[in-house]
């Protein structure tokens, strides 16, 4: 397992198992690299939004690209919860954290959209407080590919919403191989929280591609097996 | 020893780069030595480039401003440079002779070739061979040209000294130095963003990965670069990363990551001339200090300085070595002007460490941080134990800590380690002396080709080259220093960095400094000049 920094990350003190508590926003290219190094590894990635979609939001952008065959669990509070409480992308509307005492204005980020349009593989919604969560988790670590679940999973301290997200939340049912139906929904809820919101939880997408090793036979294997014996006299040949 | 130098000048894209890889290989190749110093500005078309090419019978390792001959492609040319023999559109008819061919203008160069090759009365078939192995299939057309501009010429010829030598030598650039280093330290994956002057390495790497089989790749950015490098790391791959200044920059917080977690790292790092863009293309030694400091709290680190390919290749091979080691940051710390130039080798040195990937089998109870007398905690991977890397201050398990013993425990632990390596790199020759006298000129780095070069015109003068920059070999460094009667810093920067690193490692305050920041590196004539002036 990787993890970034934040409340999210405590996990990695939880589960003992092999990993890299990483740094605040890295949960992405730290990931994918253990992957390179050892492709026969099941790498699991936490982040928090503030980890993933903040400090982190470039190698979000492009590990949907990549599709290199892992999992990232992205534990959404809505807020940055270490750091005792501000707004993050995915803040609601009106969101009133110790640097935005006047309220959160912004647009919010549509962090399942964005991987959705830039090839992720797997791509899911749930509810930390959905009994059915453990069995998406296992869905995606068997996808072969970049599967993404963004789990909503309130901060009960600084922004308590259990309420809010159990009332507001629906399961889809759709064709979960059709890229259209799935950008759709990744476009119903954009983070506010008012009467009218309605959460689409669940399986958004699923597609099998490529994953980033599968062009790379020198990627083959856990590397550190690989005993290299280069013939130097022969590679300095070409150089005289 | 008798030097000729010719500079081969015109506008970016002309092929001035690839002629004087043609003619010094067709030199090399018959016993000469050669270095072929680049300077090319940060464009891809147009603008003003040019080669400047010292050929000798001895070894040589520097370049000169005022040419024997030259070949200016074009008229900025001419107004650029001088020399006693010029090749030139004025003097030679290459138009006419490229349409009667109907020849590409990209064989331009090679007429010119066949003209400096006439005036030195030197025979086309070397020129011939070199252009095979350098042109490929487009040897033939390129092979023409240089008949045609070889009996164009008629104006004075002067013959060239004889190369007196039998031997094959190597020709080689500090930046293929580097990454033949890294195949011979067993590579795994080599990851980047491109950035001049690191960017020779990505390429030559990545030209090479699947006959060594090892992967080359380039990530989003050089964040992403040094965080996978970090994960494949772990994973048990010999990794390396390469980048200059603004990349490196950006990787710092990682680096501190490095630290404490102790997941072996290989940090290639080609300055070039800043601050921030600054002169991008051009070479500068001012990124020690940052190389030295980088990362936010206190952790172990090697930074090595190699002085040519000969050592980029060694050292290169003891960064890897000392980072799997140790659970190690090894920086290997480059420039411009040692990364893109070309460099005559009789050959390539012996492996000074065995390029072992100190994986241990781990016992039951395995511990990642276990502490040691020495501080070096055994290495294991994950698959074959519980492996735990982290950012967090930590206990043998890797398990968070926060308590003031814990984190003193560890605190000394990769202290230890830093004395351990300390220990080890007195037998790594650290520090290099050539020659024996009274005065000392003390640099590092790609200046030492200059300095080598001016030292047999120096009379009184040794030189100390510092190899490593961390751990510093404090004790050799002062033990020199404290019989020198008058010592100078020689440096590529405005304020002579070495010397504050001396006076923070040793108390031995240098006041005397030779500095260059033009962005252009030393030429041995700037040094002997330079020392007499400074030293009075
Ligand atoms: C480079 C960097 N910037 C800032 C911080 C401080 N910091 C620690 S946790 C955190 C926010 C965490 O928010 P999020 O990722 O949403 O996780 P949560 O705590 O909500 O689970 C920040 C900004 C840091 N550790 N590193």
């Amino acid at each position: 397992m990787v993890t970034g920094i934040g409340c999210h990350a405590k996990l990695y003190d939880y589960i003992g198992t092999s990993g890299i508590y990483g740094l605040h926003g890295r949960v992405l290219p730290v990931s994918m690299g253990v992957k390179l190094g050892n492709k026969e590894l099941t790498v699991i990635g936490f982040g928090g939004d503030g980890d993933t979609f903040a400090e982190g939001s470039s190698h979000f952008l492009h590990a949907s690209r990549y599709n290199v065959d892992m999992t990232m669990l992205v534990h959404n509070n809505q807020l940055f919860a270490l750091t005792t409480g501000q707004a993050t992308p995915t803040s609601p509307k009106g969101f009133k954290g110790k640097s935005t005492p006047d309220g959160f204005f912004e647009r919010a980020l549509n962090p399942l959209g964005t991987a959705l349009i830039n090839g992720a593989s797997f791509v899911a919604r749930s509810y930390a407080l959905d009994p059915k969560l453990s069995e998406l988790i296992q869905q995606a670590i068997k996808h072969r590919g970049f599967s993404l679940i963004e789990i909503i999973q309130p901060c009960i301290t600084f922004d308590d919403t259990r309420e809010f997200v159990s009332s507001h939340s629906y399961q889809t049912k759709h064709d979960t191989t059709d890229l259209q139906a799935a950008l759709k929904l990744s476009q119903e809820w954009s983070y506010e929280l008012d009467a009218s919101t309605k959460i689409p939880m669940g399986l958004f997408y699923k597609q099998s591609r490529a994953v980033y090793t599968d062009n790379i036979p020198q990627l083959d294997g856990p590397l550190y097996k690989k005993k290299h014996t280069p013939n130097l006299i022969k590679i300095f040949d070409e150089f005289y | 020893m008798s030097v000729l130098n010719v500079t081969i000048a015109g506008a970016a894209g002309s092929g001035i780069a690839k002629a004087a890889i043609v003619l010094s290989k067709a030199l090399i190749r018959k016993g000469y030595y050669v270095f072929n110093y680049r300077d090319y500005g940060s464009l891809i078309r147009g603008g003003h480039n040019f080669n400047s090419i010292s050929i000798s019978d001895k070894p040589v390792f520097s370049h000169s401003d005022s040419a024997d001959f030259l070949i200016a492609m074009d008229k900025q040319s001419l107004e650029n440079h001088s020399a006693e023999t010029v090749f030139s559109h004025n003097n030679l008819p290459v138009a006419e002779i490229i349409k009667q061919l109907g020849a590409p203008a990209m064989v331009t160069n090679s007429v010119f070739l066949g003209a400096l090759f006439s005036a030195l009365k030197l025979p086309l078939d070397w020129l011939n061979s070199s252009m095979d192995s350098e042109f490929g299939k487009h040897a033939d057309i390129n092979k023409q040209a240089a008949a045609r501009g070889y009996e164009a010429y008629s104006a004075s010829k002067k013959e060239i000294f004889p190369s007196n030598s039998k031997a094959k030598h190597m020709f080689v650039s500090g930046s293929e130095a580097f990454g033949l280093g890294a195949i011979a330290a067993g590579i795994d994956l080599y990851i980047a963003y491109p950035m001049t002057p690191a960017t020779p390495v990505l390429h030559f790497l990545a030209a090479k990965q699947k006959e060594h089989d090892f992967a080359a790749i380039q990530l989003e950015n050089e964040i992403a670069v040094v965080n996978a490098a970090l994960g494949a790391s772990y994973a048990g791959a010999n990794t390396m990363v390469g980048t200059s200044g603004g990349g490196f920059a950006l990787m710092s917080e990682t680096l501190s990551l490095q630290g404490i977690s102790e997941i072996p790292l290989v940090v290639y790092l080609a300055q070039r001339t800043g601050p921030a863009t600054g002169v991008p293309t051009y070479t500068a030694q001012a990124d020690m200090k940052f190389a030295v400091n980088a990362g936010h709290g206190e952790f172990p680190r090697a930074v090595i300085a190699p002085g040519d390919p000969a050592e980029a290749f060694q050292r290169t091979v003891e960064a890897f070595y000392l980072s799997r080691k140790y659970g190690l940051l090894s920086i290997l710390l480059s420039d411009k002007h040692l990364s893109e130039s070309n460099f005559t080798l009789d050959k390539l040195p012996a492996l000074s460490v065995k390029p072992d990937r100190f994986i241990a089998k781990p016992s039951v109870g395995y511990k990642s941080y276990e502490i040691t007398k020495n501080g070096i905690s055994p290495r294991a991977v994950p698959g074959q134990a519980i492996v735990r890397g982290t950012s967090y201050e930590h206990d043998e398990l890797g398990h968070t800590i926060e308590d003031a013993p814990s984190t003193v425990k560890m605190v000394d632990k990769r202290k230890r380690k830093l004395e351990t390596l300390k220990l080890e790199i007195t037998k790594l020759n650290p520090i290099k002396l050539y020659g024996k006298s009274e005065n000392t000129i003390v640099s590092w780095g790609s200046t030492k080709g200059a300095i080598l070069d001016a030292l047999p015109h120096m009379a009184d003068w040794q030189f100390l080259q510092v190899c490593y920059l961390s751990p510093f070999p404090a004790e050799q460094v002062e033990n020199i220093l404290n019989t020198s009667s008058e010592t100078i810093l020689v440096e590529n920067s405005s304020t002579g960095q070495l010397t504050d690193i001396i006076a923070e490692q040793t108390g031995v305050r240098i006041t005397d400094k030779l500095l260059k920041y033009d962005a252009r590196p030393f030429m041995p004539q700037d040094i002997m000049k330079g020392v007499k002036k400074v030293i009075v």
